[in-house]
């Protein structure tokens, strides 16, 4: 099957380091997946937010390229990408009249037949955990892992149809094939405060604030994410965090992919992982050592 | 708390709202499951399930003019939970589209909205989001120039912020979409 690759804004920017490490993987995976030509943003949750229409014809100009080009499988690593472009298949696929609507402005077809994988699923269905395992040469053993989920990955679970939408387990289990602990925390699937990091700072902070000490509290090395914004939000915030509510937290957030990658034995400099603004120094030190 | 003034004014509001939604605003039985999982809550005006009953009884300016509408983040804990399967977050979208094509700019939440109208109008000019440019454009407008700015050095050091952006080749498609549906 033809993997098409939906890479999105924030991988191309401020969260680069998800890209360099997913396709890093992927290639000791032995799985190729090629960009869509030519895609446009997904119009994220501003379009959702003010101008429904829109929020389905810019995920659908993607789709409807992705289909005209063969393919049938779509990867889109950003939580919000795959939740914005499973939505608009989803109401394409369910509402003729929108349909008729949409595919009229983007001037393509679309059959709605596409499969989006978000990273979790792309990594569990398409990779398998047998292959992941089997590629983990340098086991975690010791090192204690918090899987952030967040919303969009699992919510609308009518729309996501992916994991338990109150206590999902798939990044879990990733980080198992690792051979490191899973910690279990509370606040796994409450949201970071997304969009509004820019226009809401201080909303943003309380929250993700109370994602990172419950976290901490639980005694995590290290966070794991698989969404760009819940990254931005943990780890760009973090120091700003430690300062309103003066209490040190100094935990580094990985994407999921790095994570795995430092399991394969690969350097942590070809992971990007010093890309992060928590620095993750002493944790990989700790790896070294392991 | 004025309550409903027109009921013909009641009706209209109520019809356009649920053909938005397409949901049923009766559906609601007011258990306030939404409004307890509500991450935002606490810096709300009117719980979610108070903007809904508000909805249905026609209170169209408070629910137009509330900081709900723009503070909701979408996280969608609330329509999960629902036990009646309403669109609550699905109500927010509608109200603050609504709100947006009525030209009502809000008072307290200006940030937010704008955030939103900066972020379409990159995409509408680029076809993807240029972040330094998005930034920029919201600070100027917002006039929160110093906000944020301590982060930028060590963001740039990281190589997180890119000093240019890309344009999409399909352009012209990216202004059909915009046309047709702005």
């Amino acid at each position: 099957m033809k993997l098409a690759y939906y890479p999105g804004c924030s991988l191309k920017g401020t969260s680069f380091e998800y890209e360099v490490s997913l396709l890093k993987i992927l290639e000791a995976l032995n799985i190729e997946i090629k960009e869509i030509p030519d895609w446009n943003c997904c119009g994220a949750s501003a379009a959702h937010s003010i101008n429904h229409d829109l929020s389905i014809a810019l995920p659908a100009r993607n789709l409807a390229i992705a289909e005209k080009e063969g393919y049938e499988s779509v990867l889109a690593p950003c939580a919000a990408c795959s939740n914005r472009l499973k939505t608009a298949h989803y109401e394409l696929e369910t509402d003729d009249i929108l349909k008729k609507k949409i595919t009229g402005s983007i001037e393509m077809p679309y059959s709605a037949g596409m499969e989006i994988n978000n990273m979790l699923e792309f990594l569990i269905k398409i990779a398998g955990k047998d292959k992941i395992k089997s590629m983990v040469k340098r086991p975690l053993t010791g090192l204690k892992v918090a899987a952030y989920y967040g919303c969009l990955l699992v919510r609308p679970p009518k729309i996501m149809q992916f994991d338990d939408p109150e206590n999902p387990v798939s990044m879990d289990e990733l980080v198992g094939l690792t051979g490191a602990e899973s910690v279990n925390y509370s606040y796994k699937t409450e949201c970071c405060g997304a969009i509004n990091s820019l226009s809401k700072p201080d909303v943003v902070m309380a929250l993700t604030g109370n994602v990172l000490y419950d976290i901490k509290k639980h005694g995590a090395d290290i966070v794991v994410v698989a969404c760009p914004l819940c990254h931005s939000n943990l780890d760009v915030r973090q120091r700003e965090i430690e300062r309103k509510y003066e209490e040190k937290i100094g935990l580094p957030v990985l994407f999921i992919t790095e994570l795995l990658g430092l399991s394969f034995g690969i350097d942590p400099k070809d992971l990007a992982i010093e890309g992060h603004m928590v620095t993750a120094d002493r944790v990989l030190e700790k790896i070294k050592e392991l | 708390m004025k309550t409903v003034i027109n009921e013909e004014n009641r009706r209209n509001f109520v019809s356009l709202v649920e053909s938005m939604l397409h949901d049923k605003l009766s559906k609601c039985y007011q258990c306030g499951k939404c409004s307890a999982g509500c991450p935002v809550n606490f810096e709300m005006d009117y719980t979610p399930n108070q903007i809904i009953k508000m909805t249905e009884l026609g209170m169209e300016d408070a629910v137009l003019n509330s900081k709900t509408i723009w503070l909701c983040v979408s996280c969608n804990t609330c329509s999960t939970r629902c036990p009646k399967g309403f669109e609550v977050t699905g109500i927010m979208d509608v109200l603050r589209e609504i709100a947006e094509k009525k030209d009502i700019i809000s008072k307290v939440e200006k940030e937010v909205q704008v955030f939103h109208e900066v972020f379409l109008d990159n995409v509408k000019s680029n076809g993807r989001i240029f972040e330094l440019e998005l930034v920029g454009k919201y600070k100027l407008k917002t006039r929160r120039l110093f906000r944020d700015m301590f982060l930028a050095p060590k963001m740039f050091e990281k190589g997180k912020l890119r000093i240019s952006g890309e344009k999409i080749s399909g352009l012209n498609q990216i202004a059909k979409i915009f046309k047709d549906f702005e």
